[in-house]
């Protein structure tokens, strides 16, 4: 096993990636850019080396600046978490050449599937059913005009190095194709470094349902259940859950063998996601195979009892699974809300600045996959997730309870969060009946503006925190960002 | 070894008993409530005719313990430039006090209702300026896209005009209040 792990990687997936690492005995070094200098995950690791300056091509997505710090620490592996450079092939490759291990898929797997339109091509032939769409980037407008003429709008434009809705947008009207491609390809390029772009048919109704995997390097692939994720908003998953409200037995055996087929279709090897679109007659399409660890990856740990870092690693260290497909059962329900700093009453515009209180909902079922703290000043530069809230209860309608509880009780003060909006999506009665599709946001929230509390309450705690202000100074400020807080004190990293 | 001397309070600092009113407004609402404050950390307010006894205990600077007419609540509260927050059951509001926003905005022009100007509403970096100086637009038309935290976002013109001159270029980094754009208004509109 390894003695080192990398975390090329921040925030909340840095730390939990890290917290596995300690548990399985293995040190950790971060790594940072400037803006980061005093982040959750530098503090977390037992070792830290700063990148360079706040541009993500800078630091987090420069891989010789990264591939120097494994070496000056003696790291054996690299974890690459979400986004930044976790499905870059380049990377993976450069990695291996190094003598480091990539915990990931074969830089060539990554490259195939990171290209959608590839992945798309090793599916039809695994005879896994794909959207209707084209099978090529294309950078020249007047081609892609004349495809989606061919494809019928709506088209959805996507980067083919994308995921997390990077890159992508809906287009309606042959007129607005033109600079919708110029811009999803602009984004795409920021977010990946890579600018390519195709078509896709835009399915109006469907549920993005989405089969996490794990393969090993002896030939052993087995499926994890699923995760719906049809709770968008830009195209970026807010609410998951886990098993989808849609699945029958049959059809969730169905997907979890079509998802097995395209691992194996596609050379797999680590832990990696082949999502779905999912229609209301049960039909599913590949979407694509996201070949990382998810972001709502929690909610597949509480109802299994797996820890698919811990296997990840494992697998990248050359152990054979010691889990068979006989051994995987879904027990209860898990939901998870991703809390971004954004403002959900301006079409969840990126809210960021200093966090200046912080208090975690706690109690049973209840896991916050952190990445802040209070006096934490979240960075412009990166993705606004703040945390991933994630409960676990007996059936669906007692993790929604749950899940509201514990909404009610997070508070955060210093940025906009989508916090009230995500209680009253999951409050909803469409939500309630399971009736989720990716319109889902669009549908039943386009003009959503928050409740107003009761308003007597609120004006007496107004009065009453202006004529308490002056014990503010005299009480001991915990967990507010007024104080130095045991982790700004802590210091002698490696830089 | 040393006691922290400031935080024994004396209570001549406390107003014994006193009555205020308070106009605050909360979202388009406007309430005034006549309030008995008392030194034991307990209030009186009337509001519309509800009477509300209050007992707070400050938990932390950001954080209270209410308990109005008998019902309890955990309250947080922080200080914005737009008025006060306060978060209670996971949902904040914001909060002015009425009678202070109308001496903060005497003399000084009245607070925006929409806006009239290009500007970002965060920190960005411009990466398309697609407009020229000298060219006519319409209101609504996309000007500016800026981007921040990797999403974009299109900056529009607040009313048809000319551009009279543009202050920005691809790559800068701008902020909130920062003019990107003169927009010389059309007459006619």
């Amino acid at each position: 096993m390894f003695k080192k792990i990398l975390i090329a990687n921040r925030g909340e997936i840095a730390l939990r990636i890290m917290r596995t690492c300690r548990e399985m005995g293995i040190a950790t070094v971060a790594v940072f850019s400037d803006v980061d200098r005093s982040a959750l995950h530098v503090i977390h690791a037992d070792e830290a080396v700063c990148l360079g300056p706040a541009d993500p091509a800078e630091s987090y997505l420069h891989i010789e600046k990264i591939i120097a710090a494994a070496r000056s620490t003696g790291a054996e592996a690299v974890h690459p978490g979400y986004g930044f450079l976790a499905e870059n092939a380049a990377f993976a490759r450069r990695c291996a050449e190094d003598g480091l291990v990539f915990i990931g898929p074969p830089a060539d797997v990554i490259q195939d599937l990171g290209d959608k339109t590839v992945a798309r091509q090793i599916m039809i032939q695994g005879g896994v059913p794909v959207t209707p769409g084209m099978s090529q980037a294309e950078p020249d407008p007047a081609a892609l005009a004349e495809a989606a003429g061919t494809i019928g709008y709506p088209v959805l434009i996507k980067a083919a190095a994308g995921g997390g809705g990077k890159g992508m947008r809906v287009v309606s009207a042959p007129e607005d194709l033109a600079e919708a491609c110029e811009s999803a390809s602009r984004e795409a390029a920021a977010a990946f470094g890579n600018g390519a772009i195709y078509l896709e048919k835009y399915l109006q109704k469907t549920r993005h349902v989405e089969v996490q995997i794990l393969a090993d390097q002896h030939g052993n692939v087995i499926h994890l259940l699923e995760r719906e994720c049809s709770i968008q908003r830009r195209h970026q998953k807010i609410i998951e859950e886990t098993p989808s409200p849609a699945l029958t037995p049959e059809l969730r055996e169905a997907m979890g063998q079509a998802a097995v087929a395209a691992a194996r279709a596609a050379g797999y090897v680590n832990a990696g996601t082949v999502e779905f679109l999912l229609d209301p007659d049960d039909n599913f399409y590949f979407l694509e195979v996201n070949t990382r660890l998810q972001v709502e990856h929690p909610i597949t740990e509480m109802i299994t009892g797996i820890d698919l870092v811990r296997h990840q690693i494992e697998i990248a260290a050359g152990t054979p699974l010691s889990l068979a497909q006989k051994d995987i059962a879904g027990r209860g329900h898990a939901i998870e809300c991703r809390i971004y700093a954004e403002d959900p009453e301006h079409n969840f515009f990126p809210s960021p600045g200093k966090i200046r209180f912080l208090q975690e909902p706690a109690g049973p079922g209840i896991r916050n996959d952190c990445g802040v703290y209070a006096g934490f000043e979240v960075p412009v530069e990166y993705d606004p997730i703040l945390s991933k809230l994630v409960v676990h209860a007996e059936t669906r309608e007692l993790a929604i309870s749950r899940m509201i509880r514990a909404l009610q009780d997070y508070a955060i003060l210093g940025v906009k969060t989508p916090i009230g909006f995500l209680i009253d999506v999951l409050g909803s009665e469409p939500f309630s009946a399971g009736d989720t599709f990716t319109d889902f946001i669009g549908t039943h929230f386009s003009d959503w503006k928050p409740q107003l509390p009761d308003l007597d309450l609120a004006a007496v705690a107004y009065i009453a925190d202006e004529l308490s202000a002056a014990e503010k100074s005299t009480i001991p400020a915990a967990a507010t960002a007024d104080t130095v807080t045991p982790w700004q004190t802590l210091g002698n990293w490696r830089q | 070894m040393s006691l922290n001397s400031g935080s024994i309070r004396t209570p001549e600092t406390k107003l014994e008993k006193s009555t205020v009113d308070y106009r605050l407004t909360i979202g388009d609402h406007t309430t005034t409530l006549q309030c008995d404050t008392r030194d034991d950390n307990r209030l009186t307010a009337v509001a519309d005719g509800r009477q509300l006894d209050a007992a707070y205990t400050r938990i932390s600077p950001y954080q209270l313990h209410l308990r109005v007419n008998g019902k309890s609540a955990r309250v947080f509260a922080a200080d914005d430039p737009g008025g006060k927050t306060i978060l209670i059951d996971g949902v904040p509001v914001t909060i002015q006090d009425t009678d202070a926003l109308r001496q903060r905005t005497n003399g000084k022009k009245a607070p925006l209702s929409a806006p009239t100007e290009v500007t970002p509403p965060m920190p960005s970096v411009v990466v398309r300026v697609l407009v020229t100086e000298g060219e006519q637009v319409e209101k609504g038309q996309a000007v500016v896209i800026v981007s921040a935290m990797k999403m974009e976002t299109t900056l529009t013109a607040p009313f048809a005009g000319t551009v009279s001159r543009i202050n920005t270029a691809e790559g800068d980094k701008v902020a909130p209040k920062q003019i990107l754009m003169d927009i010389e208004k059309e007459e006619s509109s």
